[in-house]
Parts: C-alpha cells; structure tokens; sequence
C-alpha cells in the first residue's frame, strides 16, 4: 500500500512538473487530447452529437467499472481494514430520524456500497470534464453526471444552486462554462475555440482505454492515516492550489 | 443490547472517529475528504485531477446516499418492528431505489463478511448453520428469490433481534418513491 501510494505520488509529482517546463506537451497516455490540441479547429463536432458518441466509451468504463469491482470483492479475504471509517458511516446513519440500532454487517455493507457510489460518480463526472476538453474534474461536472443520471435524483438539492447556474448560463453547447464559474486556470485547452470538441478514433479510444486503471488497491491505508480538518496534508494542499 | 462498536472494524473506525473527531463536530456529518478523495483517485488515470470543490460536493453526496439508503431501510425495519438495520435491509432499500448494480457485488460481500463471523462465532462455541440458508441464495441473487428465501436470521444475537419473514416485502416493493 505504502508502496502504491508513493508512486501515485511520484506520478502526481511528475505531471504536475510537466506544465512547467512545456505547457504545451503532454504525457503519452493523453495523446487523443495532444493530437486535438495539435488540431484545434478542423473538427468543429456538434457537441450534442460528441456526448451521444461519447456515450459509448461511457458505458464500456461503467461496465469496466462494475466487473473489477465484482472481481476485487470476490478476493476480499479480510474484513479488518475499510476504506472508510466505519464509526462514522454508523453516525451518519443515526442521523436519520428513526433509525434506532446499527448492525456492524450495514457498516461494513455501507463502506463498500460508498466506495462503489463515489468511484461510479467520479467516472461519470470525468466523462463531463472529457466533453469539456478539461482534465480537472470541477464541481459542474459533478452536477452534470447527477442531471443525467436518474438514479441520482435524490442529490440534486445538494447541486441546485450550481444546476441554477448552469440553466441561466444555457450550460448545454458551451464547453467554456468553467471559465463561466473559476478563474481561468492554466490548461492548453482553454485556448481553443468555443465548440472545439475531441477528434474520434483512435486517439480518442487510446485516451479511453487509459482510464481503466492497471493495478487496483484491494486494501486501503484509510484507517490506518487517519486525517484531522479539512487540509489533512502538504500533499493535497499543494494539489488544491493547482485546482 | 450491545453496540457493535468492539469489532475490529468498529474498533478500526472508531481510532479513526477518534482523531477526526478532535476537529470540530460539523465533520461528523461528512466523511473524511482524504477518504473520499482516495476513492475518486482510484476511478480515474493517474494524470487526472480533481478539484476540491469536486471532492466536497462528492463528500457531501455519499452522507445523503447513506441518508437516503439508511432512511428506506429504517422505514422497513419499523414496519416489521425490528430495532435493528442489518445488511439485507440496505441491500432491500437500494434495490427498492434503483441501485441495482450495486446489489450483486454487495451480496457476495456480505456473504462473505458473515462467513467470517460466522467462524469467529463457532470459535466461542456457537453454530453457523444458518449461514447455509444464505449461501443458497448466493449466486441466485434477485429481489424475488430474498423475499422467497425470507429473511435469515442473524447468528449475532448479542447485537440484533431475530429477523422477520418480508411477508410486507411485495407490498413494500410496490410503493414508489
């Protein structure tokens, strides 16, 4: 684990040393997005159009998604290390009016099903920042895979002053509405024209395929770091000023 | 009765609980954001990168995805008038909420969360014969085929009430959100 994390680390490290040295040039497994940076206006795609296409590689992430998940808890062999805290897990459960006793089997059942919702959230956010030509994941995106997705209903209170927003901006065919909302950050894409949209094929499915992720980390050091306040360390401070 | 909080998982969270807890009490609300940002990591590339206002939102997401799973499940359990949530109800409540991709990986898990108890369990001089029920059902995982099975009861009596046959099962099943 420890090893696994410090070479996320090292990777992390790495690409956040790429834009400094050559903004414009970009690790190998982005090529789809270096070939469209190379491009920018000779593939003018209707947006409409891209998400329906894009609906594809989408769906083979989820299904992706869901086979090694099934895989990863069939080899689980042992229950004493959670990715979650399961003493708050029960608290947010007994948080709700009328909940009374707790079994430890719903903790354990939760931390999983969390883990499950959170990664299946993330993957679809990431197919929004993708439309956009973003490689930051943004809290719109977020917002974006709850509208669309309708067994997700139940978040969009927590997302609907950001959802009014969008609606006034007329998100739908304006890939800039992040420049709408932040400020304009440091990333090749933004240069390019308004409607400017990914170049399908190869490029494209290479940048697809990537997402699936080549080692998958059955036990999580979550419990064993455990975090104070809302900055726990360096690490993500120094990611969060780069966001 | 008991609380659960002396298994070793419950004693794991718990030492976490511990430190988050010496921040402020509003984080009870909300699962760690190193937590949550690990697993958003782990979905991605390597390259990707999330913002922090993305990782907050997530945050405050899956508290309302407990709440809103813990809520249907609370509302079967006292239908039933049992006191106490196990694992089949959450799994129940997130068929019952469209969440049914999620049911068949978390069977299996819990299948296997059970077993290990249950050898724990025999370790003290207790049977596990009922696990057997269960594990019939595994491989066969449907709504219909829980309810047919009708609910197993659970081998850790010190925590939980037996269970009751989902005799209310269809009529919960037919009630929209």
């Amino acid at each position: 684990m420890d090893q696994n994390q410090h070479d996320r680390l090292a990777q992390e490290a790495q690409y956040q040393s790429n834009p400094m040295m050559a903004p414009t040039i970009l690790p190998t497994q982005t090529y789809g997005h270096s070939l469209s940076s190379s491009y920018p206006r000779l593939h003018p795609y209707d947006p409409q159009a891209m998400y329906q296409l894009r609906q594809e590689p989408l769906q083979q992430q989820l299904t992706n998604f869901w086979a090694k998940k099934r895989q990863e808890i069939e080899e689980t062999t042992s229950f004493k290390t959670h990715s979650l805290p399961l003493a708050r897990i029960k608290k947010i459960m007994k948080g709700e009016e009328g909940v009374r006793m707790v079994s430890a089997e719903a903790s354990v059942v939760f931390a999983k099903a969390c883990e499950m919702f959170m990664m299946e959230l993330t993957i679809r956010a990431s197919g929004s920042a993708e439309e956009n030509q973003r490689k930051i994941i943004k809290k719109c995106d977020v917002a974006s895979a709850i509208s669309r997705t309708d067994v997700f209903d139940f978040l969009v209170d927590i997302v609907s002053g950001h959802n009014k927003i969008m609606e006034q901006q007329g998100f739908v065919g304006i890939p800039r509405i992040g420049t709408a909302l932040t400020p304009t950050e440091n990333v090749p894409y933004y240069q390019m024209p308004p409607h400017q949209s990914l170049v399908p094929g190869p490029p494209y499915g290479s940048s697809g395929m990537v997402v699936g992720m080549p080692v998958h980390y059955q036990n999580h050091p979550g419990l064993q770091t455990p975090t104070m306040g809302p900055t726990p360390n360096p690490q993500n401070s120094s990611r969060d000023s780069d966001s | 009765m008991a609380e659960s909080d002396n298994e070793s998982g419950g004693h794991t969270g718990n030492a976490s609980g511990s430190n988050e807890l010496s921040g402020c009490r509003e984080q009870d609300r909300f699962l760690p954001i190193a937590n949550v940002s690990r697993i958003m990591k782990k979905a991605l590339p390597a390259n990707a990168k999330i913002s922090k206002e993305a990782k907050e939102t997530v945050q405050e997401c899956v508290s309302e995805f407990i709440s809103f799973i813990t809520g249907e499940a609370s509302d079967k359990c006292q239908k039933e008038k049992r006191k106490t949530i196990n694992g089949d109800d959450l799994l129940w409540a997130m068929t019952t909420l469209g969440f049914e991709d999620y049911v068949d990986p978390l069977k299996i898990y819990l299948h296997k969360y059970r077993e290990m108890e249950g050898e724990k369990t025999a370790m003290m001089g207790r049977p596990h014969e009922r696990d057997e029920g269960y594990g019939h059902g595994h491989g066969h995982a449907t709504p219909m085929m829980t309810m047919m099975m009708g609910h197993q009861p659970q081998h850790q009596h010190q925590h939980q009430h037996q269970g009751h046959v989902y005799g209310s099962g269809s009529a919960s099943s037919a009630r929209t959100r």
